[in-house]
């Protein structure tokens, strides 16, 4: 099987040579919820830091970015298989640059590739409140709405890796892109 | 009534639930001690419910979920008028609330 990859092929090859790089491991630990607030939080911090001469900027630059952080290391938390989380972060020239690696299993894979055919083919601000009326009447997880959000409310470009890993293991590689509003008058 | 954890806090007072804080909890199930407060709220009170949003510096999307559960709701029940106040100081807000009128337009956002 060979690696599939869906949404902006571009970000697949952007370089994080000048950034962030963490690891965070299973074992003493205890890799869990937490660490996905946590994390998103350090990496809000460290990035927004150049920008906190502007407070309004700083703010809006920050929650941005602890935003999308926060969503993509919950959903490596979520859905990973044992084993570590990859996350590599860096600001290059206004645009806030992203990506997290985690194993996840051979189901999870292709339910997950399903949710993102059905999010990459429609307007995701439409699909964002459709998918909310479906969530309220059934109660359902694991739908994408945290990724709808990142597309329809904070504009987001995304990418997704997949590829086949020994004894029925899917390496997840998720890169995004959010171009940060430098333009505010804060 | 009242829960609170570390870093939030959500309350009631007369008609009136409060949310504080950082809300980043796992999914619907822990959540569900939040959704059933703002729902009790929403099923005692016959002419106005506000959601009072203005101390609440972050919610993840599991969260959005949660308002917006509530909101649909408030849209159930009809003879509610559902009152999300809000503030521009947390961005998540001016980005993310916007769709709960989508979902019921007749909602009253104030986003101060």
């Amino acid at each position: 099987m060979s690696k599939t990859i869906l949404g902006i092929y571009d970000l697949t090859e952007a370089s994080f040579l000048s950034g962030a790089s963490l690891t965070l491991i299973d074992g003493p630990l205890e890799l869990g919820w937490r660490h996905s607030g946590l994390t998103s939080d350090f990496i809000a911090d460290a990035m927004a830091l150049p920008f906190s001469a502007s407070k309004t900027l700083h703010a809006d630059i920050h929650h941005s970015i602890g935003y999308l952080s926060n969503e993509l290391i919950e959903n490596a938390v979520k859905f990973r298989q044992p084993g570590k989380i990859m996350i590599e972060a860096c600001v290059i020239a206004g645009v806030f640059l992203m990506r997290v690696s985690n194993d996840i299993d051979i189901e999870t894979s292709q339910r997950f590739q399903d949710i993102l055919t059905k999010i990459l083919a429609a307007d995701p601000s439409e699909l964002l409140i459709g998918q909310i009326e479906a969530n309220a009447a059934s109660d359902a997880t694991g739908s994408g709405l945290g990724l709808l959000t990142l597309l329809a409310d904070y504009d987001a470009r995304m990418s997704w890796e997949f590829e086949p890993l020994a004894g029925d293991r899917i390496k997840l590689t998720t890169t995004a892109s959010l171009t940060l509003p430098l333009a505010s008058n804060g | 009534m009242e829960i609170r954890y570390e870093n939030f806090r959500i309350w009631t007072e007369d008609e009136t639930v409060f949310f504080d804080g950082v809300l980043r909890l796992a999914g619907p199930e822990a959540y569900a001690p939040i959704y059933s407060l703002a729902l009790a709220a929403l099923h005692e009170n016959n002419e106005r419910v506000i959601f009072d949003l203005t101390g609440l510096e972050f919610l993840n999307s599991s969260g959005i979920n949660l308002l917006a559960k509530l909101t649909i709701e408030a849209r159930t029940l009809a003879v509610v008028r559902l009152v999300v106040k809000g503030t521009a100081r947390y961005p998540w807000q001016s980005k993310s609330l916007p769709n709960l009128k989508k979902l019921y337009p007749q909602l009253d956002l104030q986003l101060a």
